[in-house]
Formats: structure tokens, C-alpha cells, sequence
């Protein structure tokens, strides 16, 4: 556990952008206005696979008011490339065609036409009149039926790739991985008990409240000026390049406030199609997603195949372990199946694994990222294999997991060995907690317990800091802040400053005013903004320290700070009296941070769940719920907390209520948030927390990004504690009173 | 066709001439320029959009801007008195009772009507009344915890 | 959304002048939390919307020569605070209670509960209200059907009655008054619910230029309603079943039995009313009368659960009573 005191670390400072928030004040990315705005109207595909004929958009260009049509014609014809844009390699013809579908549309609501007009009711009437031939395609809406030999296809060009190479086969399976360690078959072998099923999980939205936006004025000298709610400006700013075939530096990112993302906000589907429509009309134009738009035609999280055999022998040790896992990509390749592979097994230090992953293209709007993206459905798998492995071996389920447990050196089978973790720390505190020994009493009730791991991302991040002659310090980073991470960035600078967290102003720039940072995703700002933050203190405390030398007329060296003094022999001063006297000594200080980890240590989760079943009518209470994440070093408990609750009731509903209707034709039936069934305060237990703190040794103040490994462990534990109140296990998602139910009654026969 | 109305948001009169099947919360974010109210679903299923109609809250994403003619509109625009913040924001900020901060406004609104007809509202009461509100990044536990707080009027140190 | 005209009469005789003899000519908007969300998504147009909000006359509670009067402009909240309605209905402060969260019961009226459209998200996806492919096959059957009817589809229309109130309402014997500019009518509950037989039809036997005024409930019933729901809130029943017993000593003296969110009207289980006829509620005539009420379920490919769902919130309701609870 964390040892060293820290004067700022902690603690529970109100937060910068808290006054802002609560007045209204705080721009969001609708809530720019320019002068000449217009509104954007996007016309969506109504089948899921279809050749798209003929485009004619004469009546909706004669429309009075309409200032602007566009269609995929309207996108520049480059040759396609592959590009990474920190998300791993896409060919750019893939980003184009997800933003206007072009030859054909993949998904129903994927885009197809754009309009511009001087208000919202004549842009979408306008749209309405784009003349749209299409001659209709089968389509295929999950991985099993995918992966047919007979299945339509998605993409003509579209080739396998099996274990890294080009196959020259064309079918709907972009990828065919494996990671492998030691000896499966021989593991197998050694085992005394062998448990195998295959499991279910459902597509689910992240469900933020706020829906996609952006704003662009293509300006009179070139730049493309663009306004929106983004989890990173960059990726925008790249991204809207590459499609655009610009050079980046022609864009110009501004990112507003964002309410909530979860990883849906990292792709981009707007801001092209905002930028050509200025282009043509001269004019800036907002476009703003309705709320059907949202579910049909952003990136929910892959719905997914997953089977998994594990063996142990009769002393509790895991020998080996085997996963087979499809997740669907949607329209277009990049399921997150890669991350899935890499969490399936990691909180287990096991000789013998395979590992076999596929990344399935279904017609359905194409996956994206929703916290610790393909870990939750993984551990579905794994966390329920295990609880039935320690049942069968007469094992307390978290005394087995203790004995199993991923450490230091433990390797994962898709390569990296351990640093220090946190998951032996994170299981003993489950064990620990008063929850898990709580008495349990009454009929159908259960208790459930399951583990879960996130790698977490390391990536870019850039800080600036300007001392003012108050003694603040002005502090400027490029994370979109959607969980209070500008005072958690904040808290880190100030640490080292030795200032308190109000003396540092934190700001969110755009892509003009501050250097490269990657997204805010991958539990990264407060590990590497924060870390960032803390390089550019660094750079301002060894500056301060020239300074107060020069006025001692004294060696820097010579110089220490100590809580905000600093100190030569027996002369000191204030940071803040030092701050005043800048001026006279050289001039302004401004002091820089940029680092770019290569990994980031990973965050260990466990829960714990209570549950009540209904045997006659499927319905799952939840009554007590206990969430434990290791933090490494928890910067602000407060926030930390809420974001342990908040990835814990995504995974409550992910659990029980969510998942998206398809029709047979491929139509999300459910594309409202009363169809969708998210929980509400009174569907969730109160969600207590536990901060586990096993420091991280990359980081400067031992931090772990704390955002997602919170939603990795609840479906299993759920699932888990709903078979100890039932005697049924449930291996699909998600479990909704039909579903348990049925399982019920056929169980009971 | 367009059609003139008077609307009278936080106090203050203002003339709107535009076309009725707009809803208010269009007119408030786009003629008015008062975007601290959000829009989240279209549907009055998110709640983003809540308003105080003559006190009590309204989805202004379903309200024609013809039905809040006549009637006294306050947005989240209008709770600061004199510089001053609302009791109920005040203590929204000292909980730091929001993540993204997005459903805020709405939440906080119908917390105020909340605690004008009720203000010693048990907690589940309160959770009762903020249930509509959706919020994903569940700031709940803190949400309770600020509308507590104001009920009780009692400013906990630090 | 297509432009309409708003009208804001005060009284009922304004009100109905201004509406029409088509549908979409003119609608009524009470709560209006589902017509502007259906004309937003363009699957409903109207060209009038008459706002009936502040019509005083719509509104109150009382009883009086032993029935209860609800006015339709009446809130479901006030209908669950209503004290007598508490004690001598619980069947419809439960139906009323259940309803999506206090916020729309405090908008949401009485009469707008028993207008709403069906939630069928086939109809809301803009297939009509018989949910017909381009073929003119019908979409449910080999569709996502896991909360459609389970009963009374033979006529095509697969959607469930979205009313809460109305499966209480039928089991009680209420009665529905309605206005027009020509005079008044009252119908049978039982009767205003219809299973529309064409996508142009109507799932109640409201005419385009009426509106529903108030709903006459007789008392001396006991009653209950049972509920199965997913989510605690904002989220319609999978199944209830609302239930209400004329007792003579400890006997049923006659019973009806009614299950809603099963079929496009409330549905009456006259075999379960019938199994309980003549009997004391006990452990065997109530599972006899839950048995009962599911005979001759036709599920779809999805909704078998239904069918269990039904049994088991028969079983509930009719155990309340029996328990002295409801």
C-alpha cells in the first residue's frame, strides 16, 4: 500500500469546472453559435446491406433555404491507404466509408447524404428528398452467421488474415489470431477437473446522454475550423485530415465539453461531412445526432461468440486454459477482439493457454470502444468457467482465484511479462471486506464474486504550465475532461509545485495551443496527462530553483523546495513571493511536460454482489453490490469512487437489461433510451467502493487508470451469484427476466 | 407560419416570432441562446432538457413553445440570484455531484422543484424524483448526497 | 416533424369544436408525452393539436352514489395520493403506480393512459400499426416479437395494449364517458378497448371528434393488480393481471379476471373467472385460476415467458386479496 505523504494527493478538492457546470455556463459541443450557423441534416441508409444505385439530390437542392447537399462523390478520390491513428491500422477508403457510405451501405442508419440548410426543419425535410435507388443485399447480423462459408459477403475486398499473414480468402472474418503459451494439450492432460461452455454477450451502447456533435467552418484561407464533443481533438483533427486528404495542419480541433463518452466518442463520423457542407455553402454548419441517430449510427461495443475450456487439478492449480472468441465488428473490420484475447485470461497465472480470436464484419453499424472494450464479455466467460471450477473442486471462489492469481512475472499469453499488480491485493481485500462474510439469508438468494483486468493505455500526452505573478499557475493540456480529470491532472502539478489544487487553473486547449495528446480513453489522462502535468512542474520547479539562485546569488543546486518553499542555506521564500519577483529575474517561466509510455501497469477489479431471484418470474434484485479496483495511487479517492460506480452500473446493466433488438432485416428495433432499458438509480444497489492502492512502479506517483477495469468483473458476478441463488447458470447476456426465466423452468423441466 | 409569442424565461420577457411546432427547448438553445439546457433524447426520456413551467419541471423537448407562452420559464440560467448561486447549485458543486456534468442542469432543476414542495425530502424520496433523470455516468450516490446537503442547509466543512 | 396548428381552449366546448371527424386533422394533447414523440419521428401527423391541459372541468376525483369518478384530466400521481382510491381501488393506485416515474405520472393523465398508442416498435419504426413488411406480410410473427401478444392476434394486430389502467378498469366494470360537440356517450371498458383490423383503424373505440371526459368506476369490488416488470422505473409490465372478486361471506361470488400487456387490449380470462366462481380463494382454486387464465395462449417465437409471466401475476394478484392485503 501507498506509504509516502503527499500534501495535495488524496485529497478532495472541489473541482475547476464545478461552478461552471452547475450554472449552465459550461459550454458543451451544441452550444456554439457562430454567426451564419447552419444546421445539418444526415440521411441514413433504411436497409442493413445494399448497393446503393443512383443518388439524386436535385429536389433536395432546390428546395428553398437548402445551402448545401453532399454525398461520397463529394470526398476527395486518394488512393487508399492504411493508416494508424493510435487505434491500431484502418484503411482510410474504412474511415471514409463509415462517415458516407459509398457503392454500398453495410449497416441500417449507416450515412449516405448530407444537408445544410438555414434551419434543422428544412435540412431534414431537404434530406427526405434525396432521391436514394437502392437494390437491397441479404444481410448478416452475427459472427456465427458471418463466419459461413455461404454467408453474404460484407466487402468484396475484404481478405483474411490468418495468424498475421494474407490468406487471399475473401469472407467476412478480417482476422484470425492466436496467442499461445506453453502446452495446452499436455496442461489438459494434468487436469483433474475440466469445465467447458460457450457464452453470449449481446451488442450494448455505451449510452451517454449527450449526443454526437460538431460544428466546421471550412474558412476563406483553407483552414478547417472545427468545433465538438470529442474524446480526442487529435484523433478529430487526424482523422477529418486523412479523410478530407488535407495536411493536419490545415485542421484546427476545438473540443467542448463533453457529456460522456465511455469510448464511443473516439471514432468520427461527423466532422468530414459538417466540413464538406461548409465547403460548399460557404457558410459553418452544426450537426447534431438525434438520439436514434445515436444508437443506429455510432459505434456500440461487439456483441460476441466466446467458448472457454479451463483445467485444474485437485490441489487448486490452474493447468490450462483455452478461449475460442468472434466478436462482431459491425460494418467494418476492428471488433475488439485483440484487447478481448489479451484480457480473457490475464488476472491468471496459467503454464498452458490458446488463445484464438476472429474479427467478424455483420451488418450493424461498425463496433467501437466502451470501457476496458472486449475485457467485460471475456471475463463473462472466464470469471463463470471459474466459479464453476472452484465449485467442482470443494475451493472457496476467491481462495481459488487467490491461489491462481496473475503477479509480478507472471507472463500473459499474448507476451507481456507482469510488473507489479495489484490482483493478489485486489482479491484479499474482496476477502476482507465485511460483505463477503455477511450472513446471506432467505430463499433465493445468492452471492456472487468474479475478478477482472484492464491493460490500460499508456500513449501521448502533452502539458503546459505558466507560473503567474500571483503564485498560480496556468495550466494547459489536450484530455477532454469527462470524469474531473483536469483536477486530477491539476492535483498532480500542484503536488509538486507544492501550491494547492486551486492555485492550479487547468485548461482543455484546442490542437493549435497544445502538443500532441492521444485520447481520453485507456484509464490514461490521470496516468499520462497526469504524469505529463507532473514533467512540465518538474521543468517549472527547476527553473523557479535558477531563479531563486540568481536573487541568492547561490548555485541552483544549491536550491530545495520543500511544500511550496524554497531553500538555500538559511535564505527561503514562498513559491508564491518568488512568483511575484519573475520579472526582475529573466522574465516569465513556462514549463513543459510531454512523455509517451509505452505501457501503462494495468488495473485489477473485483466485485462482490448479493442477489435476489424471483424463481416464477425471472426478475434479479441486486442488494448489495461491493466494487474493489486497484488505483495504484488513487489521486482523488472522490473521483475514483465514481468512476468505480459508474463502470460498476454499466456493468449492472450491461448484466441484466441492455442489448440491441435486431429484426431479421437488420433494424435495431429498440433505438430509444426507454426501448434500451438503461438502469436508473432506482434499478441500481447503493455501490460501495474499495480503493486498493499497489503503486504503480512506471508511474512518478505510482497512479493506475482507474476508468475501466471497474465494468470488466460485473456480468460474471452477477451471473455467479444468480446461480447461487438458482442452481442455473446463465452463459448469456443479458439476463433479463425472460431469459432467466426459461433457464429456470428447464432446468426445472 | 410563423407566430409571435412572449416568453418569459428567468424574469424576463422576450418576443419570439418563429414557427409553432418548434418545441421550447429549440427556441431557449437556439433564438434565446440559454444552451445550458441539453438536449439528450427528443423523447422526454432523458430529462436533460428539464425546465421549471410556473415551478414545476417540464421535458422542454416535448413542449411546443406556444404551451409555455403565458407561463414563467426558468432555466438552469436562472437559479443564480445577484451572483450569487442556488442553494441546491452550491451544493451540487461542493459534492462535486456530476462526472460529465451533462444531465446536470435538468437534475438540478428538478431537484428544486423537488425541494420547493418538499424540503425535508427522505432518500427515497429524493431518488423517487430524480429517477427520470437519467444520468449513465451514474453520479447518483453524489447527486443524493448535494440534494441532501441543500435540504439540510447544513454547509459541511471541507 | 410536419408543421401543425396548437389551439389552447378552456373549456370542453372549445375543445371539441375544434376537433375534427378524420384522424390527424386535429388531435388531443394532455400530457403529450407520446403524440409529440410519435409526430417527431414522423410515424403519426396531425394538423391540429388541442391542447386539453387547462380544462378544469377534465379534472377531480370523488365518489359519489357509490362510484368513483375520475376525471380523465386527472394525473396518475393524483390518482395514486387519492386516499379513498388507496383504500377501496388499490388495483388502480397499483396499475397507476407502476407507470414509467413520478415525473411523468405528475404530466401523464388518466385519459392519456387509456389513448396512448401501442409501444409495438415496429409501429414506432414506422410500419404501421399491423406492423406489415413491404410484402404486406406480417412482420412480428418471424421478427423480434419477445414483447408482443400473446393473445388476441389473430386479427393481425400483434402489438400489447400500452394502457395500465385499462386491464383494471375492464375487471371493475368501469365505465368510459366521452364528448363530442353532439353529446355524450358512455361505453363499457370492456368495450372501448378494440383490436384494430387495419393499419388505419383504431385501438379504442374513441371517434376522431371525441374526448375522453371521465371514467365511472362502481365500487364494492375487492381488487388488486399485479405487475412483472424488468426495471423498477421507466419501463412498461412484461405481463400484469388486474383482478376484481364480488365476495359473498369467504366465497367469490363472481370474478373477473383480466391480463394486460399481453394482447392489443386488456384481455379478459373469463375461464378464470369462471374457475374461481363459486369458490374460496385458496392456495389450489387461485393456481387453478392462474392455470386457467393462460389457456389457449398463442406465443410467438420470443414470448413463450409470457405465457408464465401471466400465470404467475393471476397467482399474485389474487393472493394479495386473499392475504388481506389488496
Amino acid at each position: 500500500m501507498s506509504t509516502q505523504e503527499y500534501a495535495v494527493l488524496g485529497t478532495r478538492p472541489v473541482r475547476h469546472d464545478g461552478a461552471d457546470k452547475v450554472t449552465g455556463r459550461a459550454i458543451y459541443g451544441a452550444d456554439i453559435h457562430l454567426a451564419g450557423l447552419l444546421q445539418g441534416a444526415i440521411l441514413r441508409s433504411p436497409h442493413a446491406h445494399a448497393r446503393i444505385v443512383r443518388i439524386d439530390t436535385r429536389r433536395a437542392e432546390a428546395l428553398p433555404g437548402v445551402k448545401a447537399v453532399v454525398t461520397a462523390a463529394d470526398l476527395a478520390v486518394s488512393q487508399d491507404r492504411i493508416v494508424d491513428l493510435g487505434e491500431g491500422d484502418t484503411p482510410l477508403s474504412y474511415l471514409r466509408g463509415n462517415v458516407l457510405a459509398s457503392g454500398k451501405v453495410l449497416y441500417k442508419g449507416h450515412a449516405v447524404a448530407a444537408v445544410a440548410a438555414a434551419s434543422l426543419h428544412v435540412a431534414e425535410e431537404a434530406a427526405s428528398l434525396i432521391d436514394v435507388e437502392y437494390e437491397p443485399l441479404p444481410c448478416v447480423l452475427t459472427t456465427l452467421d458471418a463466419m459461413r462459408e455461404d454467408a453474404p459477403i460484407l466487402h468484396d475486398g475484404l481478405r483474411t488474415t490468418e495468424f498475421g499473414e494474407k490468406t487471399g480468402r475473401v469472407s467476412n472474418v478480417a482476422e484470425h489470431f492466436r496467442h499461445e503459451l506453453g502446452d495446452v494439450s499436455a496442461g489438459f492432460a494434468e487436469a483433474d477437473v475440466v469445465v467447458e461452455h460457450e457464452f453470449r454477450t449481446a451488442t450494448v451502447h455505451q449510452g451517454y446522454i449527450e449526443p454526437h456533435t460538431a460544428t466546421v467552418l471550412w474558412n476563406n484561407d483553407g483552414r478547417i475550423l472545427v468545433w465538438c464533443s470529442t474524446q480526442g481533438a487529435f484523433v478529430v483533427r487526424d482523422v477529418t485530415a486523412c479523410i478530407l486528404d488535407v495536411p493536419v495542419s490545415r485542421v484546427k480541433v476545438t473540443p467542448l465539453e463533453i457529456g460522456g463518452g465511455f469510448g464511443g466518442k473516439i471514432p468520427v463520423y461527423l466532422e468530414p461531412v459538417a466540413a464538406l457542407l461548409s465547403k460548399k455553402s460557404g457558410r459553418p454548419v452544426k450537426i447534431t445526432m438525434t438520439r436514434r441517430d445515436v444508437f443506429e449510427g455510432t459505434g456500440p461495443t461487439p456483441g460476441s461468440v466466446i467458448r472457454v475450456k479451463m483445467g485444474a487439478r485437485k490441489d487448486g492449480r490452474i493447468v490450462a486454459a483455452q478461449a475460442w472468441m468472434a466478436y462482431e465488428a459491425g460494418a467494418y473490420p476492428g471488433a475488439m477482439v485483440g484487447p478481448g484475447a489479451m484480457c480473457v485470461f490475464a488476472a491468471y497465472d496459467i503454464a498452458n493457454v490458446v488463445v484464438d480470436g476472429f474479427d467478424v464484419v455483420v451488418n450493424k453499424p461498425s463496433t467501437a470502444a466502451y470501457r476496458a472494450p472486449g475485457a467485460t464479455n471475456a471475463a463473462f466467460a472466464t470469471e463463470s468457467v471459474v466459479d464453476e471450477l472452484a465449485e467442482k473442486l470443494g475451493l472457496d471462489p476467491l481462495e481459488f482465484r487467490l491461489k491462481n492469481a496473475a503477479r509480478e512475472g507472471t507472463r500473459r499469453a499474448d507476451g507481456p511479462k507482469y510488473p507489479r499488480i495489484g490482483c493478489v491485493e485486489v482479491i484479499e481485500a474482496m476477502k476482507n471486506h465485511p460483505h463477503y462474510s455477511a450472513p446471506l439469508e432467505g430463499p433465493n438468494r445468492g452471492r456472487g464474486v468474479a475478478i477482472g483486468f484492464w491493460f490500460n493505455a499508456g500513449l501521448p500526452s502533452s502539458c503546459t504550465l505558466s507560473v503567474n505573478a500571483d503564485g498560480s499557475v496556468n495550466l494547459v493540456e489536450g484530455s477532454t475532461d469527462i470524469g474531473g480529470t483536469r483536477t486530477s491532472v491539476a492535483m498532480q502539478a500542484a503536488e509538486v509545485l507544492g501550491i494547492g489544487a486551486e492555485d492550479v487553473r487547468p485548461e482543455v486547449a484546442d490542437t493549435d495551443s497544445v502538443g500532441f495528446t492521444a485520447v481520453t480513453g485507456g484509464s490514461r489522462v490521470t496516468f499520462a496527462t497526469g504524469w505529463a502535468a507532473y514533467e512540465a512542474a518538474q521543468d517549472v520547479v527547476r527553473q523557479m530553483k535558477e531563479r531563486a539562485a540568481k536573487l541568492w546569488e547561490t548555485d541552483a543546486a544549491s536550491v530545495t523546495l520543500d511544500h511550496g518553499v524554497f531553500r538555500s542555506g538559511d535564505r527561503s521564500m514562498t513559491f508564491r513571493d518568488l512568483a511575484a519577483r519573475l520579472g526582475e529575474t529573466g522574465g516569465p517561466v513556462t514549463g513543459r511536460g510531454a512523455v509517451n509510455p509505452r505501457s501503462a501497469g494495468g488495473s485489477f477489479s473485483g466485485c462482490i454482489a448479493d442477489v435476489q431471484v424471483d424463481p416464477e418470474t425471472g426478475k434479479v434484485d441486486v442488494l448489495r453490490f461491493t466494487a474493489v479496483q486497484d488505483a495504484g495511487k488513487a489521486i482523488h479517492p472522490a473521483y475514483v469512487e465514481g468512476q468505480m460506480q459508474g463502470g460498476s452500473a454499466q456493468g449492472i446493466g450491461w448484466a441484466l437489461n441492455e442489448e440491441y433488438h435486431m429484426s431479421p432485416d437488420g433494424a435495431m428495433q429498440n433505438a430509444s433510451l426507454l426501448d434500451y432499458r438503461m438502469p436508473t438509480a432506482l434499478d441500481l444497489p447503493m455501490i460501495d467502493t474499495v480503493i486498493v492502492e499497489v503503486p504503480n512502479p512506471i508511474h512518478p506517483f505510482g497512479v493506475r487508470g482507474v476508468g475501466e477495469a471497474n465494468i470488466v468483473p460485473p456480468p460474471a458476478t452477477l451471473a455467479n451469484a444468480i446461480y447461487h441463488a438458482t442452481g442455473v447458470r446463465l452463459r448469456s447476456l443479458p439476463m433479463n427476466p425472460p431469459a432467466v426465466a426459461e433457464a429456470i423452468w428447464s432446468k426445472e423441466g | 407560419m410563423n407566430e409571435k409569442f412572449v416568453l418569459e424565461v428567468n424574469g424576463r420577457a422576450h418576443r419570439v416570432e418563429t414557427d409553432p411546432r418548434r418545441s421550447l427547448l429549440e427556441v431557449l438553445r437556439e433564438d434565446l441562446k440559454l444552451t445550458g439546457t441539453k438536449y439528450g433524447c427528443g423523447e422526454g426520456q432523458c430529462r436533460a432538457c428539464t425546465v421549471l413551467l410556473d415551478g414545476r419541471p417540464a421535458v422542454s423537448c416535448l413542449t411546443p413553445v406556444q404551451a409555455a407562452a403565458g407561463k414563467t420559464i426558468v432555466t438552469i440560467e436562472g437559479l443564480a440570484r445577484d451572483g450569487a448561486l442556488h442553494p441546491v447549485q452550491k451544493a451540487f458543486a461542493d459534492e462535486g455531484a456530476m462526472q460529465c456534468g451533462y444531465c446536470t442542469p435538468g437534475m438540478l432543476l428538478n431537484a428544486v422543484a423537488l425541494l420547493d414542495r418538499n424540503p425535508r425530502p427522505s432518500d427515497s424520496q429524493i431518488v423517487d424524483a430524480l429517477n427520470g433523470n437519467l444520468c449513465r455516468c451514474c453520479g447518483y450516490p453524489r447527486i443524493l448526497a448535494a440534494v441532501r446537503r441543500a435540504a439540510s442547509g447544513v454547509q459541511r466543512a471541507g | 416533424m410536419h408543421a401543425f396548428e396548437y389551439a389552447n381552449p378552456t373549456t370542453l366546448k372549445d375543445a371539441l369544436a375544434l376537433l375534427g371527424n378524420r384522424w390527424g386533422d386535429a388531435d388531443v394533447l394532455a400530457g403529450g408525452t407520446d403524440i409529440l414523440s410519435l409526430m417527431k419521428d414522423e410515424v403519426y401527423v396531425s394538423k391540429r393539436l388541442v391542447n386539453i391541459k387547462n380544462i378544469k372541468e377534465l379534472g377531480g376525483i370523488s365518489m359519489s352514489r357509490g362510484a368513483l369518478r375520475i376525471g380523465a384530466g386527472a394525473t396518475l400521481e393524483q390518482l395514486i395520493e387519492n386516499a379513498e382510491i388507496r383504500k377501496s381501488f388499490p388495483s388502480l393506485a397499483a396499475a397507476a403506480r407502476g407507470v414509467a416515474s413520478p415525473q411523468i405520472r405528475n404530466i401523464g393523465t388518466v385519459g392519456g393512459d387509456l389513448c396512448q398508442r401501442p409501444r409495438c416498435w415496429y409501429y414506432r419504426g414506422g410500419n404501421g400499426l399491423l406492423a406489415k413488411g413491404a410484402n404486406g406480410r406480417p412482420l412480428v410473427p418471424n421478427g423480434e416479437n419477445k414483447y408482443h401478444a400473446i393473445f388476441g392476434h389473430e386479427g393481425g394486430a400483434y402489438f400489447v395494449s400500452p394502457s395500465s389502467l385499462g386491464p383494471a378498469l375492464v375487471a371493475l366494470d368501469a365505465k368510459i364517458k366521452l364528448a363530442s360537440a353532439s353529446g355524450t356517450r358512455e361505453v363499457e371498458a370492456a368495450k372501448f378497448f378494440v383490436a384494430p383490423a387495419s393499419d388505419t383503424a383504431r385501438e379504442t373505440a374513441l371517434l376522431p371528434n371525441e374526448i375522453v371526459t371521465e371514467i365511472l368506476v362502481p365500487a364494492g369490488m375487492r381488487n388488486a393488480t399485479y405487475e412483472v416488470r424488468e426495471k423498477q422505473a421507466l419501463d412498461w409490465p412484461l405481463a400484469t393481471a388486474s383482478v376484481a372478486l364480488q365476495m359473498k361471506g369467504n366465497s367469490v361470488a363472481s370474478a373477473k379476471v383480466v391480463l394486460g400487456h399481453v394482447a392489443p387490449t386488456p384481455w379478459l380470462a373469463a375461464a378464470a373467472g369462471q374457475a374461481l366462481s363459486g369458490k374460496s380463494l385458496s392456495d389450489s382454486t387461485i393456481a387453478e385460476a392462474a392455470d386457467a387464465a393462460v389457456q389457449g395462449a398463442k406465443p410467438l417465437s420470443q414470448n413463450k415467458y409470457k405465457v408464465q409471466l401471466a400465470r404467475v401475476a393471476v397467482k399474485r394478484a389474487l393472493t394479495e386479496i386473499a392475504r388481506g392485503r389488496a
